[in-house]
């Protein structure tokens, strides 16, 4: 297995391990920890990609990628907060019928 | 013009009282009446100018060509009789209907709107013009009965519809099929009437028309919406039924079978006066049974308007004159009853016989009319009525005994039933009912005296009723006498 | 021109009658009574002369044509006419309806609640009809009189407008004259048929010269005409009870003129009924008959008006004796003096009744004699002359003139003699007994009561012509071109005892206790042989049912054919609906006929329906829609809102995109 194939499949295991925490994790703080864990793994997945090539634009996709979760990771956490006050806990499947 | 005037004023007139009704008080009801008195008036201009061969007054106008559809009006003595008795009987239904304030101005223009399908009926001689107004007749009429009636009215004006409105399919049918058999397309009677047709055309045809006309008259067993529709609707309402859309049955039936089918007239000629006799003998039969005052008077109708059947059927001069006066002197003789009969139920509120009598000692005014028309509806000698029975049976002397024989049986039963009317209204002592019950009114009295009078000047001069009809009598028999074996 | 003087003779009366029908200035008592009095004497004054001159040869026949009308190629010439038979009939006609108005004046004024001007109203117009059917030149106005009279007939019948009773009895009255006019009609327009003309002058000779069959029918049919309205057997029930109607009513109408009018018209159309044998041998029998069975009933009395009306039967009955054995002159001569004897007799009877204890049975009349000694003078005379008290009395002169006829007539003849004779006999015995019971002494004496001039004058005059106008029987017999018979003496003597036989027999049953009960006993001859009960179980209770059965109820069968619409929903219900209209609404009654077309209509309604309800396409639309519905119910439960869920719904998705993608690479 060569570095890149190596890193690749990193980057599959890191996704397919975030979205496992998603599916299976009821708690939205978990979630959104799975969340970060899945974008992980296609950003890993870019920088092995840029280098290999050579080339700069898997790099800037990491930044870009970067911004995403951290834009995510700010509505998550709002979203957190939110269902903490109504629903009393950090329940995901107690925000299911999407009513205030 | 006089003819289209006869349509066009009471129709306008019709709209007009339902504008004028919002000007002031009561003034619906004298715009009806000017409308309707134009129409008498232009009635006898046309008449006093008319001229002096077949028609009094003839109209043709193209109005869709490419259909052969024509207004194609025209008026001999016969027709005049009848327009003046519709536009009479008009005026005289807003004078007695004062009382109505209920939708007044709608009521109204009925009136006049009925009055002008009439008309329509009376003049058309293209024939789909004539089913569109035959047509157009029953929805004021069938208004009248539901908004301004008594009772069970609804039920009433519904049988009247689904009774007539069928029959008028059978007209409309048969005036299909021979526009659309006609080369070129034409609905004009008078070039149909020249038209070959075979025997069983002649008679499928006939039955289309005489389904329609028999339904209107009414004869049995074709009159079971007239009973109910004459005691369910208001009085304005019965003395229309009775006067006109009676008349406008009798005179289809004395106009167009001879004229269009001669040959299947004669062919059943037989059965029409059979069916007449019948109707004759059950109408009395019937009338001897009823308690209702109302519906006693409407089988009279029935017998009365079979006579017209016989006549017609008859085929002789006697007979068709007589069919001719008997429904003209039945106009003023049953509307009269009616008349008189709503005025009564206005004041007691009922029209049961048993309930009623003694208006001789309370109201001899309203007795002594009910004792005139009492005499025409037996067919007392001196009224109209007598004329065109004694004429009819004179007619079936002619033709067949046997129905002559009927036709005096019901002379009889006319006794039996006529005293009934009177023996339960004038005689006896004062009902609860009856007691205070005022005597006529103005408004009512000279309606009384104006049929009252027509009834015994026609009986008395019979001549001017005679020679009036002749020419549509001759022309009716003229076809017939052709085909006659 | 003086010709058209004719035609103010009925005029007057129907000036008289539409002046008080119509009453237009709200007339008080006396100004109806006046007008009365002269619209009711008025045509004596104008046919008096004209009649008088006629009958002494002074002025001819005269004819007024009225107006002709004409139908195709028939003329109906309408006219009215003087010959000897309508100056004679005209004459008597207007003298006795005179003198019954006079009478009346008097009469009416005292009863109870009494409605004048109706009563002379309808008075006046039964004289115009009864003078414009004796002056007709024609078939119509002959009718035309013959059908007012029968309508004033009924409207004065059942003048006491309280009383069912007299409702009844006129009702009655004028359905069966309707029965008999119904058939003179027929026999009419025949006649007019085949002569083609309605001048009498014209249709009488050709009536007679009909040599099918159709000639005999015709005669038939006027002979049962004027048995209806002369009540001959067997249409003789309703006289007796038209006698609810006030007196002058039955001194006018029913017995003097109106009844006697069907005589009239046998003399008038003599030659059409003397051109048929048959139906001439018909009437004397008729007649005869009649004549029989109501003086036999008019014995068995109690009450004077029903005994006057079975006595105008029987006494028409000798009428139709003389017309039916070829003497209408005869007949005409009788019907003259009938009219004059009867109608004293009735108003004097009515007098007696007003003196006697009230009401009026015969009983009721004892000591009258002596408290209205005037009335029962001249009624004497009367019941005299009805009895035909020989040589001093007019009806003896007639009555003889028609049983010499008979004898000499025929066999036939002969027999109608012998039964005549009977019944001549039976009419002395019934005559007297008012007259006997009036002579006896009261039960209670009271004073004599003061008789009005106006009631009496009448009376006087009547009994006088009663009385002496036997002188005149034989120049009236002959002036209307008929023969006076000349029979053996011994038939004269035969007449002459049967009236005094009869008186005596009279007093024996007056004052013979015994045979007074037997009389009273005799109620089926009382009830003149129950005929009315016959008729209402033959006639008239089958009609009844007839009617009940057509127009009983209120057609509920519609409900048991088409039935009532079973369900609650679609077209049963609109039919149920559908058939609650069929029935007959509130208040009316049962048509079977009519009916049947509704229920006809209503069976080929649901049979053309019924087999679209519940409609299959409709189904089949409707199965889909609700499929639909059925598929968006389960969808909806894949939206769970859970997070996680549409996650999985994601990654699944993007899989089989990927797995899709990965496939496409594959060549």
């Amino acid at each position: 297995m060569t570095g890149v194939s190596f890193l690749l499949a990193i980057a599959a295991g890191l996704f397919a391990a975030g979205l496992f925490g998603v599916l299976a994790r009821r708690t939205i703080l978990m979630q959104l920890i799975s969340l970060e864990i899945m974008l992980a793994g296609p950003a890993l997945a870019f920088v092995a990609a840029g280098a290999h090539h050579g080339m700069v634009e898997g790099t800037a996709m990491f930044l870009i990628v970067l911004a995403l979760a951290a834009a995510e990771v700010a509505l998550g956490l709002a979203i957190y907060l939110q269902l903490r006050r109504h629903a009393g806990d950090g329940d995901a499947d107690a925000a299911r019928q999407l009513r205030g | 013009m006089a003819l289209i005037a006869q349509l066009l004023l009471p129709f306008f007139g019709g709209f007009a009282a339902l504008l004028a009704a919002r000007t002031g008080r009561d003034r619906e009801r004298w715009v009806a009446i000017a409308a309707m008195g134009a129409t008498l008036v232009a009635l006898l201009a046309g008449v006093v100018f008319g001229d002096d061969g077949r028609w009094l007054a003839f109209y043709r106008a193209d109005w869709a060509p490419s259909f052969g559809i024509q207004v194609l009006l025209a008026m001999d003595g016969l027709t005049a009789a009848m327009l003046a008795i519709s536009s009479g009987l008009g005026i005289i239904s807003v004078f007695i209907s004062w009382h109505v304030t209920h939708r007044s101005a709608l009521f109204h223009a009925a009136i006049c709107w009925t009055v002008a399908a009439a008309n329509g009926v009376f003049l058309s001689f293209d024939l789909l013009i004539f089913a569109f107004f035959w047509e157009l007749m029953i929805v004021p009429a069938f208004l009248l009965i539901a908004l301004w009636g008594h009772g069970d009215r609804e039920a009433a004006a519904i049988k009247f519809l689904v009774f007539n409105a069928v029959a008028g399919l059978g007209l409309l049918a048969a005036v299909f099929w021979m526009g659309a058999t006609s080369d070129p397309v034409t609905f004009d009677a008078f070039v149909l009437a020249e038209s070959d047709y075979s025997k069983t055309a002649q008679i499928l045809l006939l039955l289309g028309f005489a389904l329609a006309f028999m339904v209107k008259l009414p004869v049995p067993p074709f009159h079971a919406w007239l009973p109910d529709a004459h005691t369910q609707a208001p009085t304005a309402g019965s003395i229309l039924l009775a006067g006109l859309l009676l008349k406008t049955g009798a005179y289809g039936l004395f106009r167009f079978p001879p004229m269009l089918f001669p040959e299947g007239l004669t062919a059943l000629a037989g059965w029409g006066m059979a069916l007449g006799a019948f109707g004759v003998v059950y109408g009395g039969i019937l009338a001897c049974g009823q308690t209702d005052a109302k519906r006693l008077v409407a089988y009279t109708s029935v017998a009365h308007m079979s006579i017209v059947l016989m006549g017609v059927c008859g085929g002789v001069h006697f007979a068709l004159v007589g069919a001719g006066v008997e429904m003209i002197a039945h106009a003023f003789s049953s509307s009269a009853l009616f008349l008189l009969i709503g005025a009564l139920q206005h004041r007691t509120g009922t029209r049961d016989l048993r309930e009623l009598g003694g208006l001789q000692k309370t109201a001899p005014a309203f007795a002594t009319s009910f004792a005139l028309f009492f005499a025409a509806a037996l067919a007392m000698p001196g009224t109209a009525n007598f004329l065109g029975e004694a004429l009819v049976i004179t007619g079936m002397f002619q033709v067949n005994w046997i129905f002559a024989a009927i036709a005096l049986v019901s002379l009889v039963v006319s006794v039996v039933y006529a005293t009934r009317l009177i023996g339960g209204i004038a005689f006896g002592a004062p009902k609860p009912a009856v007691q205070n019950v005022p005597d006529l009114h103005r408004y009512e009295l000279w309606p009384i005296a104006i049929l009252g009078l027509c009834a015994l000047v026609f009986g008395l001069f019979p001549q001017l009723l005679i020679g009036w009809l002749w020419t549509a009598v001759e022309a009716a028999l003229e076809p017939l006498i052709v085909v006659q074996p | 021109m003086l010709a058209y003087l004719l035609l103010l003779v009925p005029t007057p009366p129907l000036a008289g009658f539409v002046l008080l029908a119509l009453d237009p200035y709200r007339l008080d008592r006396r100004a109806v009574r006046a007008a009365a009095i002269v619209a009711g004497c008025a045509p004596l004054a104008v046919i008096a002369p004209m009649a008088i001159a006629h009958l002494t040869g002074l002025w001819g026949d005269q004819i007024a044509p009225i107006f002709t009308l004409y139908v195709g190629s028939y003329e109906v010439a309408l006219a009215v006419g003087l010959d000897t038979l309508s100056a004679v009939t005209a004459l008597t006609v207007a003298f006795v309806s005179a003198c019954v108005m006079i009478y009346a004046l008097d009469y009416m004024s005292g009863a109870r609640n009494a409605d004048l001007r109706r009563f002379f109203a309808l008075m006046n117009l039964f004289q115009a009809g009864m003078l414009s059917m004796v002056l007709a030149a024609d078939s119509i106005t002959f009718f035309l009189g013959w059908e007012l009279m029968g309508l004033c007939s009924f409207f004065l019948i059942s003048y006491n407008m309280t009383s069912p009773r007299a409702f009844a009895a006129g009702q009655k009255a004028f359905v069966i004259t309707r029965i008999a006019d119904a058939a003179l009609l027929a026999g009419l327009l025949l006649l007019f048929l085949e002569a083609g003309s309605v001048r009498l002058s014209e249709l009488i000779p050709a009536g007679a010269a009909i040599d099918t069959a159709r000639g005999p029918l015709i005669a038939a049919l006027l002979l049962i005409g004027a048995m209806g309205k002369s009540a001959q057997f067997p249409f003789h029930t309703w006289l007796p009870t038209a006698m609810a109607g006030p007196t002058p009513v039955s001194a006018l109408l029913h017995s003097a003129t109106m009844v006697a009018a069907g005589a009239v018209l046998l003399a008038r159309f003599a030659p059409v009924m003397a051109a048929n044998d048959g139906v001439a041998a018909a009437t004397a029998i008729a007649g005869v008959v009649t004549a029989l069975f109501g003086a036999a009933s008019a014995v068995a009395q109690t009450d004077v008006k029903r005994l006057l009306a079975y006595s105008s039967i029987s006494q028409i009955g000798y009428m139709l004796i003389a017309v039916g054995v070829g003497a209408p002159a005869v007949a005409m001569a009788h019907f003259v003096v009938h009219a004059l004897f009867k109608s004293l007799l009735f108003m004097a009877s009515g007098v007696l009744s007003h003196a006697g204890a009230g009401g009026t049975s015969i009983a009721a009349l004892r000591g009258t004699a002596r408290r209205a000694p005037i009335a029962f003078a001249s009624f004497a005379a009367g019941a005299a002359s009805l009895a035909g008290l020989p040589l001093v009395t007019a009806g003896w002169w007639s009555k003889e003139a028609i049983l010499a006829s008979a004898f000499e007539a025929s066999w036939l003849g002969l027999a109608v003699w012998a039964v005549g004779l009977t019944a001549a006999a039976l009419t002395a015995v019934y005559a007297f007994r008012p007259v006997f019971t009036a002579l006896r002494a009261p039960e209670t004496e009271t004073p004599r009561g003061r008789e009005s001039w106006l009631a009496v004058g009448p009376l006087v005059v009547l009994a006088v012509l009663a009385l002496a106008g036997g002188l005149g029987v034989k120049p009236l017999t002959e002036l209307l071109g008929g023969h006076p018979p000349h029979p053996a003496l011994w038939v004269e003597l035969a007449g002459a005892s049967a009236a005094l036989l009869g008186i005596a027999g009279s007093a024996a049953l007056t004052f013979v206790p015994a045979l007074a009960d037997r009389v009273a006993r005799a109620r089926r001859l009382r009830a003149g042989l129950q005929m009315d009960a016959r008729y209402y179980a033959l006639l008239v209770r089958p009609y009844r049912r007839l009617v009940r059965r057509l127009s009983g109820g209120r057609g509920e069968w519609v409900e048991r054919v088409v039935g009532r619409g079973r369900g609650a929903q679609g077209l049963e219900r609109e039919l149920e609906g559908a058939v609650r209209h069929a029935r007959q609404p509130e208040g009316a009654s049962s048509d079977p006929v009519g009916q049947a077309t509704v229920v006809l209509g209503l069976w080929i309604w649901r049979a053309l329906l019924l087999p679209f309800s519940p409609d299959r396409m409709d189904m089949a639309w409707m199965w889909g829609a609700r499929g639909i519905g059925r598929a968006a119910e389960r969808a909806r439960r894949l939206q769970t809102g859970r997070v996680r869920d549409y996650a999985l719904a994601l990654a699944f998705g993007l899989a089989a995109l990927l797995l899709i993608g990965w496939g496409m690479t594959w060549r």
